[in-house]
């Protein structure tokens, strides 16, 4: 056990925890530490990650329809890629392997990375419904 | 060496010596299907793939021993076998590279996205020194990503500390 790993975690999931909770009382402008995308602020460019406040906190508020609407591709590999997380986490801290992983095969993985690269093209062309 | 140990796929246990753990497998309370592990092994394994433990295992009630293929079968083809026990797991940091780049939102995501996904299919092809390499740019670009995105909000909180005690401070020479 690692326990300046583990505090780390506790402070980074801590943090999670309360800007979640922000996100679901206070809305997507009730999080005094998020200020936005920085890439849309300095280039007006999307970046994969745009709409992700707005969409977090909808779906929290059980507006799955609306957070998919704000970021299609992040809210359902957000989830995921946290799910996956949990095992590699629990080996980082632990420096044990976890007994189970979430490891996506060679084609899941191209098919994840190619679906960002270009959702990121996509959601920047002028015709974007977004 | 301390050992842990899983018994049919229940959590885990231990740690054990792994005079124990030869005990509990002639015992019988271990299957050959149940995992073990110990510090510097990759992953958790099945007992009876762990050299220290095959002779254990072949030993109770006059069983056969449990076939093994030859590691050097064909001369000209990389050992498959022995890679489950010796080979290193090398993270592909994809989860990671996933989670700073949907809520860092910075541009630092996508190069780590990119390495990521291509560790797997080095290893896969047997490009273990590119898999490490790849590997180690897509931990870095997280990390970087990560860092600047708490960086960004200290600097904000300290903004925002820094103008309120400054507003209170002006409110309190004017109220006086």
């Amino acid at each position: 056990m690692h326990w300046h790993r583990l505090a780390f975690l506790m402070a980074v999931l801590a943090m999670l925890g309360w800007g979640a909770w922000l996100l679901r009382t206070e809305g997507p402008s009730g999080v005094p530490f998020l200020q936005g995308c920085q890439v849309r602020r300095w280039t007006g460019l999307s970046c994969p990650g745009c709409g992700m406040t707005r969409a977090t906190s909808a779906a929290l508020n059980g507006q799955i329809l609306e957070a998919l609407r704000l970021n299609p591709l992040g809210m359902i590999l957000l989830p995921l890629a946290l799910a996956g997380l949990i095992p590699e986490m629990a080996a980082w801290v632990s420096k044990k392997p976890f007994l189970w992983r979430l490891r996506p095969g060679l084609k899941l993985t191209r098919a994840i990375v190619v679906s960002i690269l270009v959702f990121t093209v996509l959601r920047n062309l002028p015709w974007w419904p977004l | 060496m301390n050992w842990y140990y899983t018994q049919s796929g229940g959590a885990q246990q231990g740690p054990v010596s792994q005079d124990e753990l030869a005990a509990k497998l002639e015992a019988g309370e271990l299957r050959p299907g149940d995992l073990v592990w110990r510090e510097g092994m990759a992953e958790w394994t099945p007992i009876t793939s762990v050299p220290e433990f095959r002779l254990s295992a072949a030993g109770p009630a006059g069983a056969p021993p449990i076939p093994q293929t030859p590691v050097f079968s064909n001369p000209y083809i990389a050992p498959q076998a022995s890679g489950i026990y010796t080979g290193e797991i090398v993270p592909n940091y994809l989860w990671q590279s996933i989670v700073v780049t949907l809520i860092c939102c910075l541009p630092f995501g996508i190069p780590a996205i990119v390495y990521a996904s291509k560790v797997d299919g080095l290893m896969a092809r047997g490009d273990i020194m590119g898999a490490r390499q790849a590997s180690k740019s897509a931990k870095m670009w997280c990390w970087i990503s990560f860092g600047v995105f708490m960086a960004l909000i200290g600097v904000y909180m300290l903004l925002m500390i820094l103008g309120a005690a400054v507003g209170a401070a002006s409110q309190g020479n004017s109220g006086f």
